[in-house]
Protein backbone atom coordinates (compact mmCIF):
# COMPACT_ATOMS: atom_id res chain seq x y z
CA UNK A 1 0.00 0.00 0.00
CA UNK A 2 2.69 2.20 1.10
CA UNK A 3 4.86 1.27 -1.77
CA UNK A 4 2.17 1.95 -4.30
CA UNK A 5 1.30 5.01 -2.95
CA UNK A 6 5.15 6.57 -3.13
CA UNK A 7 5.85 5.16 -6.82
CA UNK A 8 2.17 6.91 -8.19
CA UNK A 9 3.10 10.13 -6.27
CA UNK A 10 6.63 10.30 -7.69
CA UNK A 11 5.69 9.27 -11.00
CA UNK A 12 2.93 12.42 -11.15
CA UNK A 13 5.72 14.69 -9.87
CA UNK A 14 8.01 13.20 -12.45
CA UNK A 15 5.84 13.54 -15.33
CA UNK A 16 4.77 17.17 -14.45
CA UNK A 17 8.43 18.49 -12.75
CA UNK A 18 11.03 16.58 -14.56
CA UNK A 19 9.43 16.10 -17.90
CA UNK A 20 9.05 20.19 -18.53
CA UNK A 21 13.07 20.41 -17.06
CA UNK A 22 14.15 17.82 -19.08
CA UNK A 23 12.64 19.03 -22.41
CA UNK A 24 14.46 21.91 -21.71
CA UNK A 25 17.61 20.58 -21.75
CA UNK A 26 16.88 18.75 -24.77
CA UNK A 27 15.59 21.89 -26.46
CA UNK A 28 19.04 23.86 -25.38
CA UNK A 29 21.24 21.04 -27.10
CA UNK A 30 19.49 20.80 -30.03
CA UNK A 31 20.56 21.93 -33.56
CA UNK A 32 18.35 20.42 -36.15
CA UNK A 33 15.19 19.82 -34.67
CA UNK A 34 11.44 20.34 -36.47
CA UNK A 35 8.16 19.37 -36.61
CA UNK A 36 6.99 16.87 -36.04
CA UNK A 37 9.84 14.69 -34.74
CA UNK A 38 9.91 13.45 -30.87
CA UNK A 39 13.65 14.32 -30.60
CA UNK A 40 16.25 16.39 -32.15
CA UNK A 41 17.99 14.79 -35.24
CA UNK A 42 21.03 16.73 -35.16
CA UNK A 43 22.49 18.04 -31.40
CA UNK A 44 25.28 20.60 -30.59
CA UNK A 45 26.06 23.76 -28.10
CA UNK A 46 25.44 26.05 -30.17
CA UNK A 47 22.48 27.46 -27.65
CA UNK A 48 24.94 27.73 -24.65
CA UNK A 49 27.59 29.34 -27.03
CA UNK A 50 25.67 31.81 -28.10
CA UNK A 51 23.86 32.28 -24.59
CA UNK A 52 27.51 32.89 -23.45
CA UNK A 53 29.03 34.97 -25.88
CA UNK A 54 25.93 37.74 -25.78
CA UNK A 55 27.81 40.89 -24.52
CA UNK A 56 25.35 42.10 -21.81
CA UNK A 57 24.99 38.80 -20.41
CA UNK A 58 27.71 39.04 -17.38
CA UNK A 59 27.10 41.96 -16.71
CA UNK A 60 23.19 41.46 -16.31
CA UNK A 61 24.32 38.30 -14.39
CA UNK A 62 26.01 40.79 -11.99
CA UNK A 63 23.20 43.24 -11.94
CA UNK A 64 20.47 40.65 -11.05
CA UNK A 65 22.48 38.91 -8.50
CA UNK A 66 23.52 42.37 -6.92
CA UNK A 67 19.96 43.56 -6.67
CA UNK A 68 18.42 39.95 -5.12
CA UNK A 69 21.45 40.05 -2.76
CA UNK A 70 20.44 43.27 -1.76
CA UNK A 71 16.44 42.56 -1.68
CA UNK A 72 17.18 39.21 0.50
CA UNK A 73 19.40 41.29 2.82
CA UNK A 74 16.63 44.05 3.16
CA UNK A 75 14.19 41.61 3.82
CA UNK A 76 15.57 39.59 6.45
CA UNK A 77 15.88 43.08 8.52
CA UNK A 78 12.69 43.95 7.65
CA UNK A 79 11.17 40.50 8.38
CA UNK A 80 12.82 38.86 11.01
CA UNK A 81 12.02 40.88 13.84
CA UNK A 82 8.73 41.54 12.49
CA UNK A 83 7.89 37.65 12.16
CA UNK A 84 9.18 37.31 15.50
CA UNK A 85 6.78 39.66 17.05
CA UNK A 86 3.60 38.31 15.20
CA UNK A 87 4.45 34.99 16.50
CA UNK A 88 4.67 35.64 19.81
CA UNK A 89 3.08 38.24 20.86
CA UNK A 90 -0.70 39.07 21.13
CA UNK A 91 -1.73 42.76 20.84
CA UNK A 92 -4.95 44.31 20.24
CA UNK A 93 -5.40 44.93 16.13
CA UNK A 94 -2.81 42.28 16.07
CA UNK A 95 -5.28 40.25 13.14
CA UNK A 96 -5.40 44.10 10.89
CA UNK A 97 -1.81 44.11 11.38
CA UNK A 98 -1.41 40.48 9.72
CA UNK A 99 -4.18 41.71 6.85
CA UNK A 100 -2.07 44.78 6.56
CA UNK A 101 1.60 43.20 6.04
CA UNK A 102 -0.39 41.19 3.11
CA UNK A 103 -0.90 44.01 1.31
CA UNK A 104 2.07 44.36 -0.77
CA UNK A 105 1.35 40.72 -2.45
CA UNK A 106 -2.11 41.53 -2.71
CA UNK A 107 -2.01 44.94 -4.36
CA UNK A 108 -0.91 44.73 -8.08
CA UNK A 109 2.89 45.02 -8.64
CA UNK A 110 2.32 47.66 -11.60
CA UNK A 111 -0.01 49.69 -9.77
CA UNK A 112 2.40 50.16 -7.18
CA UNK A 113 5.25 50.88 -9.72
CA UNK A 114 3.86 53.07 -11.82
CA UNK A 115 2.14 54.80 -8.67
CA UNK A 116 6.21 55.24 -7.18
CA UNK A 117 7.81 55.85 -10.38
CA UNK A 118 7.14 59.83 -10.34
CA UNK A 119 8.62 59.52 -7.03
CA UNK A 120 11.37 57.93 -7.88
CA UNK A 121 12.35 60.04 -10.69
CA UNK A 122 12.00 63.22 -8.21
CA UNK A 123 14.41 61.56 -5.27
CA UNK A 124 16.84 60.34 -8.31
CA UNK A 125 16.41 56.25 -7.63
CA UNK A 126 14.71 55.37 -10.87
CA UNK A 127 16.50 54.44 -13.84
CA UNK A 128 18.79 52.81 -11.03
CA UNK A 129 19.75 49.46 -9.31
CA UNK A 130 18.69 51.02 -6.07
CA UNK A 131 15.14 52.17 -7.12
CA UNK A 132 14.79 48.21 -9.15
CA UNK A 133 15.77 47.04 -5.73
CA UNK A 134 13.24 48.94 -3.73
CA UNK A 135 10.16 47.99 -6.10
CA UNK A 136 11.56 44.28 -5.64
CA UNK A 137 10.98 44.41 -2.13
CA UNK A 138 7.05 44.59 -2.70
CA UNK A 139 6.44 41.33 -3.90
CA UNK A 140 8.71 39.68 -1.72
CA UNK A 141 8.51 41.16 2.33
CA UNK A 142 4.91 39.30 2.98
CA UNK A 143 6.78 36.15 2.02
CA UNK A 144 9.55 36.90 4.23
CA UNK A 145 6.98 37.61 7.27
CA UNK A 146 5.19 34.74 6.82
CA UNK A 147 8.24 31.92 6.62
CA UNK A 148 10.06 33.54 9.76
CA UNK A 149 6.81 33.27 11.76
CA UNK A 150 5.92 29.64 11.44
CA UNK A 151 9.58 29.09 11.69
CA UNK A 152 9.36 31.03 14.76
CA UNK A 153 6.20 29.71 16.19
CA UNK A 154 7.70 25.84 15.37
CA UNK A 155 10.75 26.68 17.77
CA UNK A 156 8.64 29.14 20.36
CA UNK A 157 9.60 31.38 22.97
CA UNK A 158 10.97 28.78 25.99
CA UNK A 159 14.47 28.36 24.76
CA UNK A 160 14.73 32.23 24.88
CA UNK A 161 13.37 32.53 27.90
CA UNK A 162 15.31 29.89 29.21
CA UNK A 163 18.80 31.91 28.12
CA UNK A 164 17.44 35.19 29.66
CA UNK A 165 17.32 33.86 32.74
CA UNK A 166 20.97 32.56 33.02
CA UNK A 167 21.67 35.93 31.53
CA UNK A 168 22.31 35.53 28.38
CA UNK A 169 22.08 38.92 25.95
CA UNK A 170 19.83 39.47 23.01
CA UNK A 171 23.07 39.11 20.65
CA UNK A 172 23.79 35.81 22.43
CA UNK A 173 20.02 34.59 22.51
CA UNK A 174 20.17 35.85 18.58
CA UNK A 175 23.12 33.69 17.31
CA UNK A 176 22.86 30.80 19.68
CA UNK A 177 19.15 29.85 19.54
CA UNK A 178 17.25 31.54 16.68
CA UNK A 179 20.02 31.52 14.36
CA UNK A 180 20.32 28.09 14.40
CA UNK A 181 16.99 26.70 14.99
CA UNK A 182 15.47 29.43 12.11
CA UNK A 183 18.21 28.06 9.44
CA UNK A 184 15.28 26.43 7.32
CA UNK A 185 13.26 29.16 7.31
CA UNK A 186 16.39 31.33 6.58
CA UNK A 187 17.41 28.46 3.55
CA UNK A 188 13.09 28.62 2.18
CA UNK A 189 13.42 32.54 2.31
CA UNK A 190 16.19 33.62 0.74
CA UNK A 191 15.74 31.35 -2.31
CA UNK A 192 12.09 32.37 -2.77
CA UNK A 193 13.10 35.89 -2.46
CA UNK A 194 16.14 35.74 -4.97
CA UNK A 195 13.53 33.56 -7.32
CA UNK A 196 10.81 36.51 -7.35
CA UNK A 197 13.41 39.28 -7.64
CA UNK A 198 14.64 37.51 -10.71
CA UNK A 199 11.69 36.81 -12.18
CA UNK A 200 10.62 40.45 -12.20
CA UNK A 201 10.40 41.76 -15.54
CA UNK A 202 7.69 44.63 -15.40
CA UNK A 203 8.43 46.14 -12.25
CA UNK A 204 12.03 46.83 -13.40
CA UNK A 205 11.55 47.80 -16.63
CA UNK A 206 9.07 50.79 -15.42
CA UNK A 207 11.62 51.54 -12.32
CA UNK A 208 14.69 50.78 -13.97
CA UNK A 209 13.78 52.31 -17.31
CA UNK A 210 15.95 49.89 -19.76
CA UNK A 211 18.76 51.58 -17.78
CA UNK A 212 19.14 48.59 -15.93
CA UNK A 213 19.20 45.74 -17.07
CA UNK A 214 18.70 42.39 -15.21
CA UNK A 215 18.42 38.46 -16.58
CA UNK A 216 14.83 39.19 -17.39
CA UNK A 217 15.09 42.69 -19.44
CA UNK A 218 17.30 40.51 -22.01
CA UNK A 219 15.29 37.68 -21.96
CA UNK A 220 12.12 38.96 -23.06
CA UNK A 221 13.32 40.76 -26.07
CA UNK A 222 15.24 37.05 -26.80
CA UNK A 223 11.44 35.73 -27.15
CA UNK A 224 11.15 36.97 -30.36
CA UNK A 225 14.73 37.13 -31.86
CA UNK A 226 17.08 34.14 -30.85
CA UNK A 227 16.26 30.62 -31.44
CA UNK A 228 14.64 27.84 -29.28
CA UNK A 229 18.32 26.29 -28.39
CA UNK A 230 19.47 29.68 -26.79
CA UNK A 231 16.38 30.61 -24.97
CA UNK A 232 16.53 27.25 -23.55
CA UNK A 233 19.85 27.65 -22.26
CA UNK A 234 18.61 30.94 -20.99
CA UNK A 235 15.55 29.24 -19.04
CA UNK A 236 18.08 26.77 -17.52
CA UNK A 237 19.89 29.45 -16.29
CA UNK A 238 17.46 31.02 -14.49
CA UNK A 239 17.19 27.73 -11.75
CA UNK A 240 21.24 27.85 -11.83
CA UNK A 241 21.57 31.03 -10.81
CA UNK A 242 18.95 31.00 -7.56
CA UNK A 243 20.67 26.98 -6.55
CA UNK A 244 23.93 28.60 -6.62
CA UNK A 245 23.15 31.94 -4.66
CA UNK A 246 21.55 29.57 -2.13
CA UNK A 247 25.07 27.04 -2.48
CA UNK A 248 26.65 30.19 -1.19
CA UNK A 249 24.48 31.23 1.26
CA UNK A 250 24.68 27.76 2.88
CA UNK A 251 28.34 28.08 2.80
CA UNK A 252 28.36 31.63 4.28
CA UNK A 253 25.66 30.31 7.38
CA UNK A 254 27.30 27.57 8.07
CA UNK A 255 31.42 29.23 8.39
CA UNK A 256 29.27 31.46 10.86
CA UNK A 257 26.43 29.26 13.18
CA UNK A 258 27.29 27.37 16.55
CA UNK A 259 26.28 23.94 17.28
CA UNK A 260 27.02 22.44 13.73
CA UNK A 261 25.87 19.33 15.25
CA UNK A 262 22.77 20.57 16.61
CA UNK A 263 21.63 22.20 13.27
CA UNK A 264 22.23 18.96 11.52
CA UNK A 265 19.85 16.46 13.92
CA UNK A 266 17.40 19.44 12.92
CA UNK A 267 16.97 18.72 9.48
CA UNK B 1 0.10 53.06 30.62
CA UNK B 2 -0.87 49.76 29.07
CA UNK B 3 -0.75 51.23 25.88
CA UNK B 4 2.50 51.84 26.51
CA UNK B 5 3.43 48.20 28.08
CA UNK B 6 2.34 47.15 24.75
CA UNK B 7 3.93 49.23 22.75
CA UNK B 8 7.24 48.06 23.72
CA UNK B 9 7.09 44.48 22.48
CA UNK B 10 5.16 45.88 19.30
CA UNK B 11 8.41 48.51 17.95
CA UNK B 12 10.22 45.68 15.63
CA UNK B 13 7.14 45.91 13.74
CA UNK B 14 7.64 49.41 12.70
CA UNK B 15 9.94 48.72 9.59
CA UNK B 16 7.71 46.36 7.82
CA UNK B 17 4.16 48.45 8.79
CA UNK B 18 6.51 51.45 7.57
CA UNK B 19 7.36 49.91 4.35
CA UNK B 20 3.91 49.38 3.72
CA UNK B 21 2.94 52.73 4.37
CA UNK B 22 4.85 53.90 1.92
CA UNK B 23 5.27 51.09 -0.53
CA UNK B 24 1.87 50.27 -0.60
CA UNK B 25 -0.53 53.24 0.92
CA UNK B 26 1.52 56.10 -1.09
CA UNK B 27 2.36 54.59 -4.51
CA UNK B 28 -1.58 53.54 -4.36
CA UNK B 29 -2.68 57.39 -3.64
CA UNK B 30 0.19 58.79 -6.16
CA UNK B 31 -1.37 55.92 -8.78
CA UNK B 32 -5.04 57.14 -7.79
CA UNK B 33 -3.60 61.02 -7.66
CA UNK B 34 -2.55 60.15 -11.09
CA UNK B 35 -5.83 58.45 -12.45
CA UNK B 36 -7.65 61.70 -11.91
CA UNK B 37 -5.42 64.61 -13.18
CA UNK B 38 -5.34 65.76 -16.35
CA UNK B 39 -3.33 68.52 -17.02
CA UNK B 40 -3.21 69.48 -13.60
CA UNK B 41 -7.03 69.56 -13.40
CA UNK B 42 -9.32 67.28 -11.51
CA UNK B 43 -11.50 65.01 -13.96
CA UNK B 44 -12.92 61.58 -13.96
CA UNK B 45 -12.25 61.55 -17.81
CA UNK B 46 -9.72 58.74 -17.41
CA UNK B 47 -12.97 56.36 -15.98
CA UNK B 48 -15.69 57.56 -18.24
CA UNK B 49 -13.18 56.38 -21.32
CA UNK B 50 -12.14 53.27 -19.83
CA UNK B 51 -16.00 52.81 -19.43
CA UNK B 52 -16.65 53.49 -22.74
CA UNK B 53 -14.11 51.62 -24.09
CA UNK B 54 -14.94 48.21 -25.53
CA UNK B 55 -11.52 46.73 -25.70
CA UNK B 56 -11.37 47.61 -21.89
CA UNK B 57 -14.67 45.72 -20.85
CA UNK B 58 -13.65 42.67 -23.10
CA UNK B 59 -10.48 43.06 -21.02
CA UNK B 60 -11.72 43.19 -17.53
CA UNK B 61 -14.28 40.45 -18.16
CA UNK B 62 -11.62 38.09 -19.71
CA UNK B 63 -9.19 38.81 -17.20
CA UNK B 64 -11.27 38.00 -13.96
CA UNK B 65 -12.56 34.80 -16.31
CA UNK B 66 -8.97 33.88 -16.61
CA UNK B 67 -8.11 34.65 -12.96
CA UNK B 68 -11.17 32.76 -11.22
CA UNK B 69 -10.11 29.96 -13.18
CA UNK B 70 -6.35 29.47 -12.85
CA UNK B 71 -7.44 30.26 -9.04
CA UNK B 72 -10.00 27.81 -8.74
CA UNK B 73 -8.50 24.85 -10.28
CA UNK B 74 -5.34 25.37 -8.69
CA UNK B 75 -6.50 25.49 -5.21
CA UNK B 76 -8.72 22.48 -5.84
CA UNK B 77 -5.90 20.61 -7.45
CA UNK B 78 -3.80 21.13 -4.74
CA UNK B 79 -6.10 20.34 -1.85
CA UNK B 80 -6.87 16.81 -3.65
CA UNK B 81 -3.32 16.15 -4.29
CA UNK B 82 -2.06 17.23 -0.47
CA UNK B 83 -5.25 15.60 1.66
CA UNK B 84 -4.69 12.30 -0.56
CA UNK B 85 -0.82 12.24 -0.02
CA UNK B 86 0.10 14.37 2.73
CA UNK B 87 1.84 11.74 4.87
CA UNK B 88 3.74 10.60 1.83
CA UNK B 89 4.48 14.56 1.79
CA UNK B 90 6.61 14.64 4.39
CA UNK B 91 9.24 12.82 2.98
CA UNK B 92 12.25 14.98 2.70
CA UNK B 93 12.86 14.09 -1.38
CA UNK B 94 9.10 14.80 -2.17
CA UNK B 95 9.26 18.18 -0.48
CA UNK B 96 12.42 19.29 -2.76
CA UNK B 97 10.83 18.06 -5.75
CA UNK B 98 7.91 20.07 -5.07
CA UNK B 99 10.17 23.03 -4.79
CA UNK B 100 11.52 22.61 -8.70
CA UNK B 101 8.71 24.37 -9.86
CA UNK B 102 9.26 27.55 -7.65
CA UNK B 103 13.25 27.55 -9.11
CA UNK B 104 12.12 28.84 -12.23
CA UNK B 105 10.06 31.96 -12.99
CA UNK B 106 6.75 32.46 -14.21
CA UNK B 107 7.66 33.17 -18.11
CA UNK B 108 9.81 30.50 -18.11
CA UNK B 109 6.95 28.17 -17.24
CA UNK B 110 4.97 29.62 -20.25
CA UNK B 111 7.94 29.10 -22.76
CA UNK B 112 7.92 25.56 -21.73
CA UNK B 113 3.97 25.72 -22.28
CA UNK B 114 4.13 27.43 -25.87
CA UNK B 115 7.61 24.56 -26.94
CA UNK B 116 4.93 21.66 -25.49
CA UNK B 117 1.24 23.14 -26.17
CA UNK B 118 1.49 25.60 -29.23
CA UNK B 119 0.24 24.12 -32.74
CA UNK B 120 3.74 23.83 -34.19
CA UNK B 121 4.45 22.03 -30.57
CA UNK B 122 6.12 19.05 -29.51
CA UNK B 123 2.88 17.27 -28.29
CA UNK B 124 1.20 17.93 -31.51
CA UNK B 125 4.15 16.37 -33.20
CA UNK B 126 4.23 13.50 -31.22
CA UNK B 127 0.28 13.18 -31.89
CA UNK B 128 1.26 13.19 -35.99
CA UNK B 129 3.99 10.55 -35.18
CA UNK B 130 1.30 8.68 -33.52
CA UNK B 131 -1.27 9.18 -36.43
CA UNK B 132 -3.71 10.74 -35.02
CA UNK B 133 -3.08 13.90 -36.36
CA UNK B 134 -2.96 14.66 -40.16
CA UNK B 135 -1.46 18.27 -40.14
CA UNK B 136 -0.39 20.93 -36.85
CA UNK B 137 -2.85 23.30 -37.99
CA UNK B 138 -5.85 20.58 -37.10
CA UNK B 139 -4.18 20.48 -33.58
CA UNK B 140 -6.09 23.02 -31.27
CA UNK B 141 -5.12 26.47 -30.46
CA UNK B 142 -3.93 26.62 -26.75
CA UNK B 143 -1.69 29.05 -26.88
CA UNK B 144 -2.29 32.99 -27.64
CA UNK B 145 -5.06 31.91 -27.92
CA UNK B 146 -8.88 33.79 -27.40
CA UNK B 147 -9.57 31.67 -24.31
CA UNK B 148 -6.76 32.67 -21.87
CA UNK B 149 -5.87 28.61 -22.27
CA UNK B 150 -2.11 28.61 -22.31
CA UNK B 151 -2.21 31.31 -19.88
CA UNK B 152 -4.49 29.30 -17.01
CA UNK B 153 -2.49 26.16 -17.68
CA UNK B 154 0.98 28.11 -16.51
CA UNK B 155 -0.71 29.48 -13.94
CA UNK B 156 -2.32 25.93 -12.73
CA UNK B 157 1.56 24.72 -13.14
CA UNK B 158 2.89 27.19 -10.82
CA UNK B 159 0.36 27.27 -8.70
CA UNK B 160 -0.52 23.72 -7.72
CA UNK B 161 3.19 23.64 -6.03
CA UNK B 162 2.19 27.09 -3.96
CA UNK B 163 -0.81 25.64 -2.73
CA UNK B 164 0.59 22.30 -1.58
CA UNK B 165 3.22 24.07 -0.08
CA UNK B 166 0.76 26.09 1.84
CA UNK B 167 -1.09 23.90 3.23
CA UNK B 168 0.59 21.21 4.10
CA UNK B 169 1.87 22.34 7.58
CA UNK B 170 -1.92 22.35 8.26
CA UNK B 171 -2.47 19.09 7.06
CA UNK B 172 0.35 17.50 8.56
CA UNK B 173 -0.51 19.37 12.01
CA UNK B 174 -4.38 18.67 12.02
CA UNK B 175 -5.70 16.34 14.63
CA UNK B 176 -6.70 13.00 12.27
CA UNK B 177 -8.93 11.76 15.12
CA UNK B 178 -11.54 13.73 14.80
CA UNK B 179 -11.56 12.02 11.50
CA UNK B 180 -11.92 8.79 13.37
CA UNK B 181 -14.35 10.26 15.54
CA UNK B 182 -16.84 10.77 12.21
CA UNK B 183 -16.00 7.53 10.78
CA UNK B 184 -17.66 5.82 14.03
CA UNK B 185 -20.58 7.93 14.42
CA UNK B 186 -21.56 6.38 10.60
CA UNK B 187 -20.05 9.59 8.67
CA UNK B 188 -19.01 9.65 5.15
CA UNK B 189 -15.28 10.61 3.70
CA UNK B 190 -17.19 13.76 2.18
CA UNK B 191 -18.73 14.74 5.96
CA UNK B 192 -14.98 13.83 6.69
CA UNK B 193 -13.86 16.33 4.71
CA UNK B 194 -16.70 19.09 5.40
CA UNK B 195 -16.93 18.66 9.16
CA UNK B 196 -13.45 17.89 10.28
CA UNK B 197 -10.86 19.43 7.36
CA UNK B 198 -12.48 22.26 5.93
CA UNK B 199 -12.62 24.70 8.69
CA UNK B 200 -9.52 23.98 9.75
CA UNK B 201 -7.82 24.60 6.01
CA UNK B 202 -10.23 27.27 5.40
CA UNK B 203 -8.50 30.21 6.68
CA UNK B 204 -5.42 29.26 4.87
CA UNK B 205 -7.07 28.24 1.86
CA UNK B 206 -9.21 31.29 1.23
CA UNK B 207 -5.92 33.51 2.19
CA UNK B 208 -3.47 31.41 -0.71
CA UNK B 209 -6.60 31.87 -3.10
CA UNK B 210 -6.49 35.69 -2.52
CA UNK B 211 -2.70 35.32 -3.14
CA UNK B 212 -3.05 33.66 -6.24
CA UNK B 213 -6.42 35.68 -7.53
CA UNK B 214 -4.55 39.17 -6.77
CA UNK B 215 -1.37 37.76 -8.69
CA UNK B 216 -3.09 36.20 -11.87
CA UNK B 217 -5.28 39.45 -12.21
CA UNK B 218 -2.35 42.16 -12.22
CA UNK B 219 0.70 40.14 -13.31
CA UNK B 220 2.16 40.77 -16.91
CA UNK B 221 4.96 38.69 -17.66
CA UNK B 222 2.92 35.16 -18.62
CA UNK B 223 -0.11 36.92 -20.41
CA UNK B 224 2.90 38.78 -22.44
CA UNK B 225 3.85 35.33 -23.85
CA UNK B 226 0.59 33.47 -23.69
CA UNK B 227 -2.19 36.21 -24.30
CA UNK B 228 -4.35 36.35 -28.03
CA UNK B 229 -3.84 40.05 -29.39
CA UNK B 230 -7.54 40.14 -28.37
CA UNK B 231 -9.08 39.98 -25.80
CA UNK B 232 -5.54 41.25 -23.93
CA UNK B 233 -5.37 41.13 -19.89
CA UNK B 234 -6.07 43.99 -18.17
CA UNK B 235 -2.65 44.09 -17.43
CA UNK B 236 -1.22 44.15 -20.52
CA UNK B 237 -3.81 47.10 -21.62
CA UNK B 238 -2.23 49.47 -18.76
CA UNK B 239 1.49 48.71 -19.30
CA UNK B 240 0.74 49.36 -23.35
CA UNK B 241 -0.58 52.91 -22.08
CA UNK B 242 1.53 53.42 -19.55
CA UNK B 243 4.37 53.07 -22.08
CA UNK B 244 2.87 55.51 -24.81
CA UNK B 245 5.07 57.70 -25.97
CA UNK B 246 3.25 60.82 -25.11
CA UNK B 247 2.07 60.21 -21.62
CA UNK B 248 -1.48 60.86 -23.27
CA UNK B 249 -3.00 57.37 -21.90
CA UNK B 250 -1.24 57.27 -18.74
CA UNK B 251 -4.64 58.37 -16.68
CA UNK B 252 -6.13 55.70 -18.72
CA UNK B 253 -3.04 53.31 -17.28
CA UNK B 254 -3.69 54.48 -13.87
CA UNK B 255 -7.42 54.22 -13.98
CA UNK B 256 -7.34 50.63 -15.02
CA UNK B 257 -4.51 49.66 -12.35
CA UNK B 258 -7.19 51.67 -9.58
CA UNK B 259 -10.26 49.47 -10.87
CA UNK B 260 -7.95 46.32 -10.75
CA UNK B 261 -6.50 47.37 -7.27
CA UNK B 262 -10.25 48.05 -5.94
CA UNK B 263 -11.54 44.96 -7.38
CA UNK B 264 -8.57 43.01 -5.08
CA UNK B 265 -9.41 44.65 -1.83
CA UNK B 266 -12.95 44.50 -2.00
CA UNK B 267 -12.29 40.64 -2.16
CA UNK B 268 -10.12 40.34 0.40
CA UNK B 269 -12.51 42.18 2.66
CA UNK B 270 -15.00 39.90 1.73
CA UNK B 271 -12.88 37.09 2.54
CA UNK B 272 -11.01 38.27 5.63
CA UNK B 273 -14.42 38.71 7.20
CA UNK B 274 -15.52 35.32 6.49
CA UNK B 275 -12.44 33.66 8.01
CA UNK B 276 -12.40 35.71 10.91
CA UNK B 277 -16.22 34.88 11.94
CA UNK B 278 -15.35 31.25 11.15
CA UNK B 279 -12.28 31.60 13.22
CA UNK B 280 -14.39 33.28 16.50
CA UNK B 281 -16.91 30.32 15.98
CA UNK B 282 -14.20 27.89 15.88
CA UNK B 283 -12.76 29.29 19.24
CA UNK B 284 -16.31 29.69 20.89
CA UNK B 285 -16.52 25.63 20.05
CA UNK B 286 -19.49 25.77 17.69
CA UNK B 287 -19.08 24.61 14.12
Amino acid sequence: MKNRHYSFLFSIIGLLVFFPVAFLIVTSFALQWTWPQILPTEWSTIGWNALIEEPKLFLALRTSIGIGAIVVFINLAIGFPAAKVLAFQSFKGKSFIEAFLLMPILIPGLAVAMGLHLTMIRIGVADHWAGVALVHLVPTIPYTIKIFRSGFERVGSFYELQALSLGASQKEVFTSIYLPQLITSIRSATFLIFVISLSQYALTAIIGGGNVVTLAMIYFPYLSSVNNAVIASFSLLFAGIPLLFILIIEIVIRMFIPYRSLTNTQQ
Amino acid sequence: MKWFKQTKYVWPLVPAVLFVFIFVGYAIMMALLESITINGQWTLDAYKQLLENQSFRDSILFSLKVTLTSTFISLFIGVVITRWMYYYLRNYWVKVLIWIPMLFPHFVWGYIVILLFSQSGWFSGLLYELGLLEDFTHFPVLTQDQHGIGIISTYIFKEVPFVILIILPVYIQMNHQYKHVVQTLGGSKWEIFKTVEWPTIFPVLSEAGIIIFAFVLSAFEVPFLLGATYPKMVSILSYDWFFQGDWSQRPMAFAAMIIVTSIIVICSIVLFSMTNRLRIRVSKGER
